[in-house]
């Protein structure tokens, strides 16, 4: 089973559209979605509304840069310091390449910046490479379910 | 001249001399052991009254009296002995009335000093009433003096009364300069005697223990100067010595001194001194070819009238004085007023020199600031101010001043501010060479002295100490000075340099807030970017997102005109994303630091000319390169952006024609080194020309040309931000050309001469240097100073 693909955004269009992005790029990951990012580290973490869900990391998380509650760089921040979370890829969205934002994310080790495009069918575009990009091709760190079932 | 001593003008050889004259100045003069014969000295304890010593004339006064002597002295002082009591320890004599002894009236008056008790007897002389001489002072000689503007006129008025009361043949008023040489500034003479207005005595006239006795006893008469001394004997059979006689009238003076006196043809002597402030001012002195004996009474007249002459001295001094600090003080007013009211960079000090000249009443000044200066008036030449800038840099005080630049300067500085003799100096900083200077002319003076003070011993056999012998004038040129630079002078301009330091200070200060609230704005400006990045983008991205969906979806249910709407929709939304970003892009442009390589515009324009040709493959256009292209001094990535601008602007506006020329070459000029871009398009009016660099101005219809109007702003933010200059040219349907110019790399660094070593150890530069984080102002030279004292 493939693992999921965690998705945290809280606006409702840029939710809808990425939704499509990811439906149109084919991916057969699920697709986990959050709204905020306290509630990301609950998932990651299996804790609060979330304490329930099955074990296992996703195969990446598409983190939105602005948040509420917690915002992106203070969740990247949070996976990078948790040593069972620390290898998920981290893909930041954001509405603008604001340099503090770039160097910020890159500071705290953050494996993709992606500026959603106006045009949807470049954001499309862009949505689809990344799926294919961390879900699929990406080999991941040993350890993770993927890496597993090989040896199984 | 006047002092107890004299210096000599013979010896035997010059260490023998140089031994004479330490001898001469450790003179004992306060103890001479015996007193002159006009009258007779008796000391007592103070305390009980006993006789201690008398002179030895006493046995001529009170003959046949053999061992008796010392009791019968006792006996006739009687009457007057109990007077001690009321004696103040170290004041002069005051009257005790007199006696008569032996069928003589005499006159008696009184001292202590220690815990003895002087009587001094001399002969009486009638004068009271309104004759005597002390009335005469107060109802004529006050008022006189009361109306004198100035103090050699009051010399004069005192010296002529000082005459007309002793009776001596001259009389002189002469003030000491601060290296002790007399200056007669006065005189009152009979015929007969040498005039000696205007001449000098040498210091070496007065030996020091004489200049200090003159200073504690205020009259000295020597009534002859053939006198026999009389020798003074304690009643225990001491040495005569062992009595200090500082205060007593008829001390015994040096046998030098009367030789001297001899030798100016002075038989008789007075001196009053003229204390101003406690200190020696100058003596008034008193001269007669003949003998002369003065009354108790004249002489208390003549001392009273020296004591007036002091306080009228020292009143006139410091009235004069309060009048030039008075004069100082506005002209520092002035100075300082007229810096406050510029950008205050001391350079500007020389914009308005009046005040700054008279405040150091100079030919000139100059302000010296590291390797720049400003100058006015006479002042030596460039090279010559730095090189004392950098002289005076490696002295600690912070005023400096000298009238004898040869003196007091290295000779090759003194030597090339030939002609100046005088400098006067402040250093506002401690850290940089930062000084303002006043100079002073050479004046070349005659001195008239009394004799020459120079003359070389001639040899005489006779290997004792003597007096110089010649009063005759003798002129000397003294050179290589200039007018010497006053107390108040120098106070004046400390006052001045506190002012000028307080005003820098100040303005730095300013300076550092106006930079904290440019930190403080750029900061809320950043955050507002932000937020419209963020912000502003989304909406778009929805908009067109979902209208493609939409035109993806149901666009063959759709009528033509509903998709021509969305299409509109999209292009707007699209273009709406478009400005927010370029927007972005031009508001980063102005925040983000400069980094500073050398960019070669060759190569840069052939990726640029292949980037257009790429995007516009169905375009003809006629490139001229005018090869070499410069190379420019400025950040490699945002004049990438300019020029891109400029081309892509002349491939733009040039799309109606049918072959394109775009001309690109290399301009030069004061403002430094740049590039042109002309081209055959659309052009524009010249009277739009102030409008063109402008945001969100555009000067065409978006359907004709598309764009965000932010293009050319950017250029020329990217072109100040380096400090160059942008220009435009265009007639409508011919063409434009735009070019941009920046300072070359020595042009910039020349700029900020300061940069970095100032920035080590300057707080104030610092501030003035993140002042401009947007614009390119060039770092002023003043801005910086170390806050001392």
């Amino acid at each position: 089973m493939l693992k999921p693909i965690l998705l945290v955004e809280d606006d409702a269009r840029d939710l809808e559209l990425t939704l499509v992005a990811l439906e149109r790029s084919q991916l057969a990951n699920e697709v986990i979605i959050v709204r905020d990012g306290a509630e990301a580290l609950d998932y990651l973490n299996r804790e609060g509304a979330h304490a329930d869900r099955a074990e296992g990391n996703p195969a990446v998380i598409l983190l939105d840069l602005k948040l509420p509650k917690v915002n992106g760089l203070e969740v990247l921040k949070a996976v990078r310091a948790t040593e069972a979370l620390k290898s998920i890829p981290v893909v930041m969205l954001t509405s603008s390449q604001t340099e503090s934002d770039v160097v910020q994310s890159y500071a705290l080790g953050v494996n993709a910046y992606v500026v959603k495009p106006v045009d949807f069918k470049q954001f499309v575009a862009a949505i689809a490479d990344l799926g294919v990009f961390w879900a699929v091709l990406n080999e991941p760190p040993p350890g993770s379910l993927r890496a597993a079932r090989r040896y199984e | 001249m006047n002092g107890d001593v004299a210096t000599m003008s013979q010896g035997p050889s010059p260490t023998s001399m140089d031994r004479q004259i330490a001898q001469c100045a450790n003179e004992p003069i306060r103890i001479p052991g015996a007193i002159q014969p006009h009258g007779w000295l008796v000391a007592v304890d103070w305390r009980d009254g006993a006789l201690v010593a008398y002179s030895e004339n006493w046995r001529t006064l009170l003959p046949e009296s053999g061992d008796l002597l010392p009791a019968r002295i006792e006996g006739v002082l009687d009457p007057v002995r109990a007077a001690r009591h009321a004696w103040i320890d170290g004041e002069g004599p005051v009257s005790c009335g007199t006696l008569v002894i032996g069928g003589r009236r005499l006159h008696v008056s009184g001292h202590r000093l220690g815990e003895r008790g002087y009587f001094e007897l001399e002969a009486d002389v009638e004068e009271s009433g309104n004759r005597a001489p002390i009335y005469s002072l107060a109802r004529h000689l006050v008022p006189m003096m009361q109306r004198t503007a100035a103090v050699d006129e009051l010399c004069r008025v005192v010296v002529a009364e000082m005459k007309r009361l002793t009776g001596f043949g001259r009389c002189l008023a002469y003030r000491f300069d601060a290296e002790g040489h007399g200056e007669v500034l006065a005189e009152a003479l009979d015929g007969g005697y040498d005039a000696y207005a205007g001449h000098r005595f040498p210091a070496s006239d007065i030996p020091p223990q004489a200049r200090e006795l003159y200073r504690l006893n205020h009259i000295r008469l020597i009534a002859d100067a053939h006198y026999e001394p009389v020798p003074v004997r304690f009643v225990d059979g001491r040495d005569g010595t062992a009595l200090d006689m500082s205060q007593a009238a008829l001390r015994s003076v040096s046998p030098v001194h009367l030789e001297y006196m001899r030798n100016m043809r002075t038989l008789a002597s007075m001196s009053v001194s003229i204390i101003v402030r406690g200190q020696l001012w100058g003596l008034v002195s008193c001269h007669d070819h003949a003998p002369r004996q003065l009354s108790w009474q004249t002489r208390m007249a003549c001392e009273h009238l020296g004591q007036l002459l002091s306080l009228q001295i020292e009143a006139k001094e410091e009235n004069e004085q309060v009048t030039e600090q008075l004069r100082l003080r506005q002209l520092t007013l002035a100075i300082v007023a007229h810096l406050a009211d510029s950008d205050a960079t001391l350079q500007r000090l020389v914009e308005e020199p009046g005040p700054l000249l008279r405040l150091g009443r100079a030919c000139g000044a100059a302000v010296i600031l590291n390797d720049s200066c400003w100058s006015v008036g006479e002042t030596p030449d460039r090279e010559t101010l730095l090189t004392l800038g950098q002289w005076l840099a490696n002295r600690a005080d912070p005023v400096w001043h000298s009238d004898r630049l040869a003196l007091d300067a290295p000779p090759s500085l003194a030597a090339a501010l030939a002609g100046t003799a005088g400098v006067l100096a402040i250093s506002i900083s401690r850290l940089h060479r930062h000084h303002i200077v006043w100079f002073r002319p050479e004046i070349v003076q005659t001195v008239v002295w009394a004799g020459n003070p120079h003359k070389t011993p001639t040899t005489e056999r006779d290997t004792r100490l003597h007096p110089r012998r010649s009063f005759s004038s003798w002129k000397e040129q003294v050179g290589g000075r200039s007018l010497p630079w006053t107390s108040g002078e120098v106070h004046a301009v400390q006052e001045l340099r506190q002012a000028l330091i307080g005003v820098v200070l100040r303005r730095a200060e300013e300076m550092a807030e106006v930079a904290m609230e440019l930190g403080r704005v750029n900061k809320e400006l950043e955050a507002f970017s932000y937020t419209v990045s963020h912000d502003l983008r989304a909406p778009m991205r929805h908009i067109a997102g979902f209208v493609d969906l939409v035109l993806e979806m149901e666009g063959q249910g759709l009528s033509a005109r509903s998709q021509r709407y969305l299409a509109h929709v999209k292009e707007a939304s699209a273009h709406a994303g478009q400005l927010v970003d370029a927007l972005l892009d031009f508001s980063r442009m102005g925040r983000s630091a400069i980094k500073h390589a050398s960019i070669h515009t060759g190569p840069m324009i052939d990726d640029l000319v292949a980037e257009q040709n790429a995007m516009n493959k169905d375009r003809r256009i006629d490139w001229v390169i005018q090869r070499p292209l410069p190379r420019l001094w400025g950040d490699p990535v945002l004049l990438q952006v300019a020029v891109r601008n400029l081309v892509a602007n002349a491939v733009k506006y040039t799309r109606p024609r049918e072959v394109a020329r775009i001309e690109i070459s290399a301009v030069e000029d004061e403002t430094g080194v740049g590039l042109s871009i002309a081209d055959n398009g659309v052009g524009f009016q010249m009277k739009y020309v102030g409008k063109l660099f402008g945001v969100f101005q555009r000067l065409h219809q978006s359907e004709s040309f598309e764009g965000t109007g932010i293009g050319l702003a950017s250029v020329r933010r990217i072109v100040e931000r380096h400090g160059g200059q942008v220009d435009a040219w265009g007639e409508p349907e011919r063409g434009a050309r735009f070019s941009f110019t920046l300072p070359t790399r020595a042009m910039q660094e020349a700029q900020a001469p300061e940069g970095d070593a100032a920035a080590e150890a300057n707080i104030d530069t610092d501030t003035h240097r993140s002042l401009s984080p947007g614009g390119a102002g060039a770092p002023r030279a003043a801005d910086s100073l170390s806050p001392d004292s």
